[in-house]
């Protein structure tokens, strides 16, 4: 019966790929017909970049096939899938700040005359005709990408790759994550239009509302295996979305959060944040941190969570608003400052904020205590080696020499000098942004452990991480954002997996 | 995010081929400084004399002081345009204080001191206030430095002055010891300086904000502040060389430190090669500025014309460059 | 949008910043012309002109290597050894003229041929050594530099020769030929860089490398094409050059590259997108040698000339080193 038609879009049998002993992909299959919008829904490791370098022509596939309108694609080939009509549409923008639009959209397949020479005219004719036909919008070809809105530069990016009108199937990837509400939305409506030119739509994204109000049919990956193919009445009821998403087995990396160690009563809260206000992103965050505790900040990428960060240890600057240690409001607009109220920040990116790669285990781990270790200035090598030798010791940093160079640790390792740098000093509140990115199960375990022994010290611990798991395991407390808004402050006793997601993905806070 | 994808694991044979071509590499500037050596004495018996080497090592102590202090800018993670105007300014304010203020010998080293210090504070306010990049602003400061020089001297004539002081025409070509007094002033700089980069805390402060200013700044070092301090050290570094200059010739010549700065540049560079992590450092400097005086030395005796002599010396830094720099490529692949 | 109407206040207080070099240059010359009547005259003028033309063609060098190479000063692409190349190229020239009795042809054919080795010297410092741009060619002058010196023993050669004396003094139609010569040169790059697909490429691969290579350009072969088509530059130089000193001398090679590096960025400040382009250096190019021959006018102290420069230049490169900081 399937001779009789061509099989019409994208047919992915039993994919399957595999990274030395990692199995990213295990026989996924997926099928997108033209003129479907399809959702890809999964956790992050779940499986759905590695679908998605596959489409772009990154990976090869170690089993199975793919084939769009019955021709199968050349995987590997990415010159040659694109020539097939597969596009990628990828989260970084990429675009040059000084192009112009037209420019930008014709970047790499200009419209000449004789000789070489750029056809201007007919580009700039061109792109403005495909903004207004898509779309219904006016945009100016002349204008400068730096002139435009981040949702026009998406949309920009999208033309780019619809311009040739050659496209039947095209991949989005998180296309509304830095955006903000309104700006979502526009993209949104421009992703919903390509359905009537009959383009097969791949849409992936964490914002299950948007799922749910766009596509069609969706796939839902879980640890690289699909778990089902939700239809688009199930897509509506998120919990369900959830469920498949995360299944049943929730980890049991975390022994039983005791909160014993948070002091009650009516004591000053060591950190009070109170109408924060950067005048971009953040609007209006208010809360605090008692002694002893540890707080999660959740959120999806491009919620915020980063400018809240950076804003609180003096690395963006803060339009409004009050934060206070211990009571005493303070101003704080450098690092230093941040260090001098008693914080401690673990960046999120260990390689380019954290450390200084050529620099040794040891003299990274001292890097924030140098005047300790030293009299006058000159520095006591004996005694900064002891030092970081039992801040090796006490996080079981390996391999256990003090004078390695970190660029040659694992990345595990390299978070644990980071946070060894600090437990020295008398940081009162420690900030870990994503703590547990790129970092094997042991050393998670043990920065999990280090945490933990913090609290009991009095200290207080704020965690931002795109790991709902660990937050629950972790927290006493967790504070969601949704697109630079402080929307929900869930107190961790009781609270389910299930129900933080829902907040975390849905915008609002659940009812439990 | 990125997902990064497992890279696949050399094979046996491509790691020591690669391991092999490292330790060539790291080897290789010894190899073509003992090359160097080896030719020069060949082609002129006076080369290897105690008396060739005390020349030669005389000769290049300006140029290893500025080498230095380029060291100590470099190492911070920028780069100083305006050494040479900070030699030029050393010699003047000293003429100036011995031949128009009449001033005893030892206030003259100090305001040539200052002279150095007032380029290094031009420096600062540029770099650290108006927030232009350091080689914007030290290329600033050279220009309009140099200018005001020439202003000075009404065109570019020197200030010379025959009856100098003997006890400041000493500091160049007397002896302490034994030792050549510039050699001995030098080795106390190159000591100093090599105990500030690598035994104090300042040096730690300078090289993590050289290495990653961000990372260094997050730790709570102040990473201004230790700037200021190295754009400051380092001209009034330059000074010194502009004391031992005007010392010699008993006389400032405008715009005479002009030429020290490629040469401070390229063996900075170069010295990186002498260095076991591929960092600039004091040491390696020291390497690399004795790389240049060998040359120079070599040549020199080799009797050929000073231009032939400058066009080689020019074409060998290249090469001396873009062998250092390729090397520290190979040596990054490796690891 | 939103966000934009916020930021409208913050952009034209940057707008005016940026032109802040444009409005100080305007202005240098406004007060030029009322100090010195003679100062617009249509002899000057010509003259100015004239004055321009190789300072105009080495800059359009550098403005390929720039657009190529991203306009950060230190990191991205820049060119310091193009004097030195076209200086280089001036003394093969007066040399095979005056003592190798060379025919111009052959010498045409020899400085070309010279000025792309030096390019492709340059192209292979960064690409394969992976020299800084800055560095590399800060060297290589310096090397150009001592190897011209040798060939000419530093000695001036004056060139007498009369086809050099006719393109210098001669005309077609009442325009100098050295004018009709800058005509087209500066169409000739013109619209290989801002209206060939060609230019395009470069610019892409300047403006964000990762976005040009996802787009399939080839980018080492390009970066590789702008170092040499800016030694090309240098090399259509040299017969100006050679015509406006009637020979060699030594020492040429300094203050042309400090004027070429201030009228390239000065010419960023007059595009719409803040980039350096073509006819921005060429404007550039007949400003600041406008700034130069109104203070000689003045009978202004040649060091005090200097130093303006020098203030000028910091002040170009500061607001375009800024305003980098501001894009994105």
């Amino acid at each position: 019966m399937n001779n009789e038609k061509t099989q019409r879009g994208l047919i992915m049998d039993r994919m399957s790929k595999r990274f030395a002993k990692v199995t990213a992909l295990n026989a996924v299959t997926l099928t997108i017909k033209p003129g479907e919008i399809h959702g890809l829904i999964g956790e992050n490791g779940a499986g759905k970049s590695t679908l998605i370098k596959i489409l772009a022509g990154v990976y090869q596939a170690d089993g199975g096939t793919a084939s769009l309108d019955g021709v199968p694609i050349p995987l590997g080939k990415p010159a040659a899938i694109e020539a097939m009509g597969i596009r990628v549409i990828h989260q970084e923008l990429n675009l040059i700040p000084h192009f112009t639009v037209a420019e930008s959209v014709f970047l790499g397949q200009e419209t000449t005359r004789s000789g070489g020479l750029l056809n201007r005219k007919s580009m700039r004719a061109a792109a403005q005709k495909f903004f207004l036909e898509t779309w219904q919008i006016n945009l100016n070809p002349d204008s400068l990408i730096s002139q435009l809105s981040l949702a026009e530069r998406k949309l920009v990016q999208i033309a780019r790759a619809l311009i040739d009108g050659a496209a039947k199937l095209v991949v989005f990837d998180e296309p509304t994550a830095p955006l903000e509400v309104h700006e979502a939305s526009l993209v949104s409506d421009a992703i919903l239009r390509l359905k009537q030119q009959g383009i097969a739509i791949l849409y992936i994204s964490h914002y299950l509302n948007e799922i749910a109000s766009l596509c069609d049919a969706g796939t839902v990956l879980r640890n690289g295996e699909v778990v089902g193919y939700p239809d688009r009445a199930t897509l509506q009821d998120t919990d369900a979305v959830i469920r498949m998403m995360v299944g049943r087995d929730i980890d049991k990396l975390f022994a039983t959060r005791e909160h014993s160690h948070i002091v009650t009563g009516n004591e000053t809260p060591l950190l009070s944040v109170r109408a924060l206000n950067d005048g971009q992103q953040l609007k209006d965050i208010h809360f605090s941190v008692r002694r002893g505790e540890i707080v999660g900040v959740a959120g999806l990428l491009g919620a915020g969570r980063d400018v809240l960060i950076d804003t609180l240890y003096g690395l963006h600057k803060a339009a409004s608003g009050e934060i206070a240690i211990e009571g005493k409001v303070s101003r704080i607009r450098s690092p230093r400052q941040a260090i001098r109220a008693g914080m401690a920040l673990v960046p999120r990116d260990r390689r380019h904020q954290g450390l200084v790669l050529p620099f040794s285990a040891a003299d990274n781990i001292n890097l924030a205590s140098l005047p300790a270790n030293a009299t006058l200035g000159w520095e006591h090598r004996g005694r900064a080696l002891d030092k970081a030798r039992h801040w090796i010791e006490r996080l079981s940093i390996r391999p256990a020499y003090p004078l390695i160079p970190v660029r040659h640790m694992s990345g595990g390792n390299q978070q644990k000098v980071i946070l060894a740098r600090w437990l020295g000093t008398d940081a009162r509140l420690f900030i870990l942004d994503e703590p547990t990115l790129g970092v094997d199960i042991g050393a998670r375990s043990d920065i999990y452990e280090c945490t933990r022994q913090l609290t009991e010290q009095g200290r207080s611990v704020l965690v931002s991480s795109s790991d709902a798991t660990e937050l629950l395991g972790l927290c006493d407390r967790i504070l969601v954002m949704w697109r630079g808004a402080l929307i929900a402050d869930l107190p961790t006793a009781g609270l389910t997996l299930d129900m933080l997601l829902a907040t975390i993905n849905g915008g609002q806070e659940q009812a439990q | 995010m990125k997902v990064t994808s497992a890279l696949a694991n050399p094979s046996p044979g491509e790691k020591t081929a690669r391991q092999s071509i490292a330790w060539l590499s790291r080897l290789g500037f010894a190899l073509v400084t003992l090359f160097f050596i080896i030719m020069f004495s060949w082609s002129s018996p006076v080369f290897l004399t105690l008396d060739n080497w005390s020349n030669l090592l005389q000769g290049s102590a300006i140029l290893l002081i500025v080498a230095l202090a380029m060291t100590l800018i470099v190492s911070a993670g920028a780069i100083d345009l305006s050494v040479g105007v900070a030699i030029d300014f050393g010699a003047m304010m000293a003429l100036i204080a011995l031949k128009t203020w009449q001033l005893p010998w030892q206030v003259a080293v100090l305001c040539a001191l200052l002279g150095g210090l007032t380029i290094g504070l031009v420096n600062a306010f540029l770099i650290l206030v108006c927030r232009i990049r350091p080689f914007l602003a030290t290329l600033g400061t050279w220009f309009i430095a140099s200018s005001a020089e020439r202003i000075y001297t009404d065109g570019g004539g020197a200030i010379a002055m025959r009856r100098m002081a003997p006890e400041y025409h000493d500091l160049a070509v007397g002896h302490i010891w034994g030792v050549p007094t510039p050699v001995m002033i030098v080795f106390v700089v190159w000591l100093a300086a090599w105990l500030l980069t690598e035994r104090t805390l300042f040096g730690k402060r300078v090289r993590a904000v050289g290495q990653n200013s961000e990372a260094a700044r997050i730790a709570g070092i102040a990473d201004k502040r230790t700037v200021f301090w190295v754009l400051i050290a380092a001209s009034t570094m330059c000074a010194i060389g502009g004391i031992i200059l005007s010392a010699n010739l008993r006389q400032f010549t405008p715009l005479a430190g002009q030429s020290y700065l490629m040469d401070s540049i390229a063996a900075v560079f170069i010295g990186t090669a002498f260095n076991r992590q591929g960092r600039v450092s004091m040491s390696g400097t020291l390497g690399g500025v004795l790389f240049l005086a060998i040359v120079n030395n070599g040549l020199n005796l080799m009797g050929l014309n000073y231009l032939v002599k400058d066009a080689l010396v020019g074409i060998i830094l290249v090469v001396a460059l873009a062998v250092s720099f390729w090397q520290a490529r190979l040596r990054q692949q490796h690891v | 949008m939103s966000s934009e109407i916020q930021n409208l206040g913050a952009r034209r207080l940057r707008v005016l910043f940026e032109k802040i070099p444009l409005i100080l240059f305007v202005g240098l010359l406004v007060w030029l012309s009322i100090q010195s009547p003679y100062f617009l005259s249509w002899e000057n003028i010509s003259r100015m002109l004239l004055q321009s033309v190789p300072l105009a063609i080495l800059s359009f060098g550098l403005v390929c290597v720039i657009a190529a190479g991203g306009d950060d000063v230190v990191s991205g692409g820049i060119d310091l050894s193009l004097p030195a190349i076209a200086v280089f190229g001036v003394a093969i020239l007066s040399l095979g003229l005056m003592e190798w009795q060379l025919s111009w042809p052959l010498l045409l054919l020899a400085v070309v041929i010279a000025s792309l080795l030096c390019g492709g010297i340059n192209a292979l410092l960064v690409l394969i050594a992976g020299l800084p741009p800055l560095l590399a060619t800060l060297s290589t002058s310096v090397a150009f530099t001592g190897i011209t010196e040798l060939l000419t023993g530093q000695r001036r050669i004056s060139v007498n020769s009369p086809l050099m004396v006719d393109f210098r003094d001669g005309s077609l139609l009442g325009i100098p030929y050295a004018l009709l010569y800058l005509a087209l040169v500066f169409i000739a790059f013109q619209v290989l860089l801002h209206h060939s697909r060609f230019g395009q490429h470069l610019q892409a691969v300047g403006g964000g490398k990762d976005m040009a290579q996802m787009s399939g350009l080839n980018v080492p072969r390009l970066t590789l094409a702008s170092w040499l088509i800016a030694a090309i530059a240098a090399a259509l130089a040299v017969m100006p050059l050679l015509a406006q000193g009637s020979g060699s001398s030594s020492g040429t090679a300094t203050p042309l590259l400090m004027e070429m590096v201030l009228a390239t960025f000065l010419g960023g400040a007059f595009s719409r997108r803040r980039v350096v382009t073509i006819w921005g250096a060429l404007l550039g190019a007949v400003l600041v040698n406008a700034l130069s021959n109104g203070l000689a006018l003045l009978g202004v102290n040649i060091f005090w000339m200097g130093a303006i420069k020098g203030v000028l230049i910091l002040v170009v490169l500061a607001a375009s080193a800024l305003q980098h900081k501001g894009k994105s």
